[in-house]
């Protein structure tokens, strides 16, 4: 036993007490810890530099022009600003940034959905996909920063629909100014109003729209602002073509943000928000990142104690079996102590949220078995992969079948969580070695199995990790000494029966 | 029987090939054995079997009293040929972890590996990190983890191939001084007067088998030497004199003088001053069988074809030792 500990002992230190693991395991989560919000503050205090320049109009519904160029005007900017700012206080106290976006369309108006289709997908529900939540607060954090950039300087010019020369305008985008021509002159954009923009040509049911044309890599933020405003511009236009009342028409489409609550038998708490969506994936990735570390780490030392023939000096001392127990014990630490980092920082986040209480101890202590499972089933294959071969480049077709048992509950994790108690998520569940990642997403999703499930789901595990063992044991024994052709899986089976 | 290693009967057949054939060895306690024979005749296997790292496909072995050498690994010794040290780790982490595996903790172990490094020229290294280390070097800091643990059999596979004269003199007077400490020595070679100047016994083995097993004065005294080797004062003399001695059967010329055949039953001595006072000679000498010429005549009568081939490859350690690597790495 103390030959077994001494091995794990050495395993642990010529792994994570080099200056490599350290930088990588504590000093890049730690800077990016820190940093993150750091960067964001510094985004957000950089100013874009002011846009100044000029935006053509040619108004072919004639009752429009007034109402644009009044929405370009600095005031009127930082006026619709001043709204967007409030609204996303409003949703940020609601602690729902996922809905902010969403209940954007009421502010917008009604023409939203069908005018632009980035803006106004409807709604998912609430048990919606975390990608598409993680998007929304990108582009949430996108919005606030645009919001605190210099107001442009827009010099509206209206054309004359009947002479204007669209193409000529059009060409003027891309043109370069001339000598002497200034800032301001400069054509920034082109906004063709529709005939029937306004008011309806005769037995339409829609109206027409507009058209925004802008210079090339123009800020988008600059051509949402142009668009908000002439979209804006031709609501009022319709409003008054049809003499309504704005603000009762506003009161008529807006509803208010509604309450969503989940009802237990605890009582009402809010309903999972875009963060517990991504618990599941959360616990998933800890646990894939702490076993292929550790497992990783596994294949490379002994490769290189297989390579640089250390190996027999040890194999002096300890039978081939301590080696490679001692070995899976050092590295199991060295992936606990990733666990630990990223749990730890992870759970550290959600502290910092006040979600804490997400996580569950029974939790935690799943996700610490399972990892030990899922590790020593992954490591003894590796250990026995790296005693086998001569080098790593002859290891990585032994590893593909190793590393899918790690990626497959990857690419499921979305079906997952979804629908965690399908007929075929409960039975991959059980299938080692994948069962571990399966039986975690399913019980951190929101609606977990009965405690015999996980409890079953480790028993056959252990089960599994027994047979891993015992066929990596011989693997690892006859493949030590073996030096010459890197081996196939054929060759394996043979060593098997050899041992 | 008190016999630190005893074999029964051991094979070992890797594929179709049999690398050790029907093998019968005893070792005594306290003695130092050679193990000799060309690349790939099996030293190797053997002696990882003696190590329980390969096992046997049948027969038996009995090491220091016990059924493997498993459970007696603390009092084993072993330096292997295909020796590796970690190349990032310090050389004093290396002989600490080494000793701790064999089971040697404790405040001493620290100043016992430093006066081990001085015995064997290597003050000052033991904050390099192996790598930085020449392959003598490392050879040294080998054997130093083999014998830290002051073992009762020591086994030392080639354990002087790569070495230059002055460590090769270095390593073998510590291993006479394991020897002298009443330590039973084993170690394997293919270079044939290596073990001539070291052992008190001689295990040959070719192709697998034993050929020879008996101590070396037993060796030399069966194998009498029958000629006597002469170099005449004068270069250019014929040796007709030499011809006329009584008791000497024929001459033959040789590349310094020439070599007097004895007739059998002559006593050896007699015959020598005779040939000394027949002529004006510069040196006159018995004319021994050496280990290598017994191995040859071995071999030969095995029936080996590539008797020059055999020859050459347990004549020196140069370029041999790499041959070793090879030949032993493909048998394995």
């Amino acid at each position: 036993m103390n030959r077994i500990l001494q091995i794990a002992k050495r395993e642990f230190m010529s792994t994570a007490m080099t200056k490599a693991f350290i930088i990588g395991a504590f000093v890049i989560p730690g800077v990016c810890f820190l940093a993150i919000p750091l960067i964001i503050r510094l985004t957000m205090a950089a100013e874009a530099p002011k846009v100044v320049g000029t935006v053509a109009i040619i108004d072919r519904s004639g009752a429009a022009a007034d109402g644009v160029i009044e929405s370009l005007t600095p005031e009127a900017i930082s006026a619709r600003r001043g709204d967007e700012v409030g609204r996303i206080q409003e949703a940020a106290l609601a602690g729902e940034g996922q809905e902010l976006l969403e209940g954007q369309d009421g502010g917008d108006g009604a023409g939203a959905g069908t005018e632009d289709a980035t803006d106004g997908v409807p709604g998912t529900s609430p048990g919606g996909d975390g990608a598409r939540s993680l998007q929304q607060a990108m582009r949430m954090a996108d919005r606030v920063q645009g919001l605190s950039d210099k107001i442009p300087e827009f010099t509206p010019l209206v054309l004359d629909p009947a002479s204007a020369d669209e193409e000529a305008q059009k060409q003027r985008l891309w043109e370069s100014p001339g000598e002497g021509e200034s800032a301001s002159s400069q054509l920034l954009a082109l906004v063709v109003i529709d005939a029937d923009a306004v008011r309806r040509g005769e037995g339409q049911e829609q109206f027409g729209t507009f058209s925004l044309f802008h210079r090339p890599r123009m800020d988008d933020r600059i051509v949402d602002e142009i668009r908000d405003g002439v979209r804006g511009a031709i609501r009022e236009a319709r409003y008054a073509a049809y003499g309504q009342d704005p603000a009762w028409l506003e009161a008529l489409t807006t509803v208010r943000r509604p309450a969503v609550r989940e009802v237990t038998q605890e009582g009402e708490r809010s309903s999972a928000s875009g963060l517990a969506m991504m618990l599941p994936l959360g616990f998933m990735i800890l646990l894939m990142l702490s076993v292929m570390i550790g497992s990783q780490y596994l294949l490379t030392t002994t490769i290189e104690e297989k390579s640089s023939r250390v190996v027999e000096v040890l194999l002096s001392a300890v039978s081939p079996m301590q080696l490679m127990t001692g070995k899976v014990l050092g590295q199991m630490l060295v992936g606990g102590v990733i666990l630990l980092i990223y749990g730890g920082l992870g759970f550290g986040a959600l502290a910092a949220f006040a979600l804490a209480d997400l996580v569950s101890p029974v939790q935690v202590a799943f996700l610490v078995a399972f990892f030990l499972l899922t590790y020593t089933m992954m490591a003894s294959m590796t250990a026995s992969v790296g005693a086998a071969v001569n080098e790593l480049r002859e290891a990585q077709s032994l590893q593909g079948p190793i590393m899918m048992a790690v990626m497959i509950p990857y690419f499921l994790w979305l079906p997952l969580s979804r629908d965690p108690n399908a007929v075929w998520a409960q039975v991959l569940s059980f299938v080692p070695p994948i069962s571990p990642f399966v039986m975690m997403i399913r019980m951190t999703s929101s609606d977990p199995p009965a405690m015999w499930q996980p409890l079953l789901a480790v028993a056959i595990n252990a089960v599994a990790c027994y047979g891993f063992l015992w066929f990596a044991a011989k693997v690892f024994r006859v493949g030590l000494l073996m030096y010459g052709k890197p081996p196939n899986l054929a060759t394996l089976i043979k060593w098997v029966r050899m041992a | 029987m008190d016999d630190a290693i005893r074999l029964m009967g051991v094979r070992k057949t890797f594929g179709s090939k049999a690398a050790v054939e029907g093998l019968d060895l005893a070792i005594e306690r306290g003695s130092l054995t050679g193990f000799i024979g060309p690349n790939g005749a099996g030293k190797t296997t053997t002696i990882r079997m003696i190590m329980a790292i390969l096992f046997p496909d049948s027969g038996r072995i009995e090491v220091l009293g016990r059924k493997s050498a498993v459970e007696s690994k603390d009092r084993i010794g072993y330096l292997p040929e295909e020796r590796g040290v970690y190349k990032k780790m310090k050389v004093l982490a290396f002989l600490e972890h080494m000793a701790a595996l064999k089971g040697v903790r404790g405040a001493g172990l620290r100043q016992k590996v430093f006066d081990w490094l001085a015995r064997v020229e290597l003050e000052g290294v033991h904050a390099k990190k192996c790598e930085e280390l020449s392959k003598g070097m490392q050879q040294k800091v080998q054997f130093i983890a083999s014998v830290i643990h002051e073992p009762e059999l020591l086994i030392l596979d080639e354990p002087f191939s790569g070495l230059d004269p002055v460590n090769m003199r270095l390593l073998r007077d510590l291993v006479m001084e394991q020897h002298k400490a009443g330590r039973t020595v084993i170690f394997s070679t293919h270079v044939m007067h290596t073990a001539e100047a070291l052992c008190d016994h001689i295990v040959m083995i070719s192709r697998g088998r034993k050929v020879l097993d008996a101590p070396l004065a037993q060796i030399e005294r069966e194998h009498e030497a029958r000629e006597i080797a002469f170099v005449p004062l004068d270069a250019g003399a014929g040796f007709e004199a030499v011809e006329g001695v009584e008791g000497v059967a024929s001459v033959r010329r040789t590349e310094r003088g020439g070599a007097a055949l004895i007739r059998e039953g002559e006593s050896i001595a007699e015959v020598m001053g005779r040939v000394a006072g027949s002529m004006a000679m510069s040196r006159v000498e018995i004319l021994r069988p050496s280990l290598e010429d017994l191995f040859i005549d071995i071999v030969k009568r095995q029936g080996e074809e590539n008797v020059e081939q055999v020859r050459a490859s347990i004549r020196e350690a140069g370029g041999g030792a790499l041959a070793g690597v090879g030949a032993e790495g493909g048998e394995a």
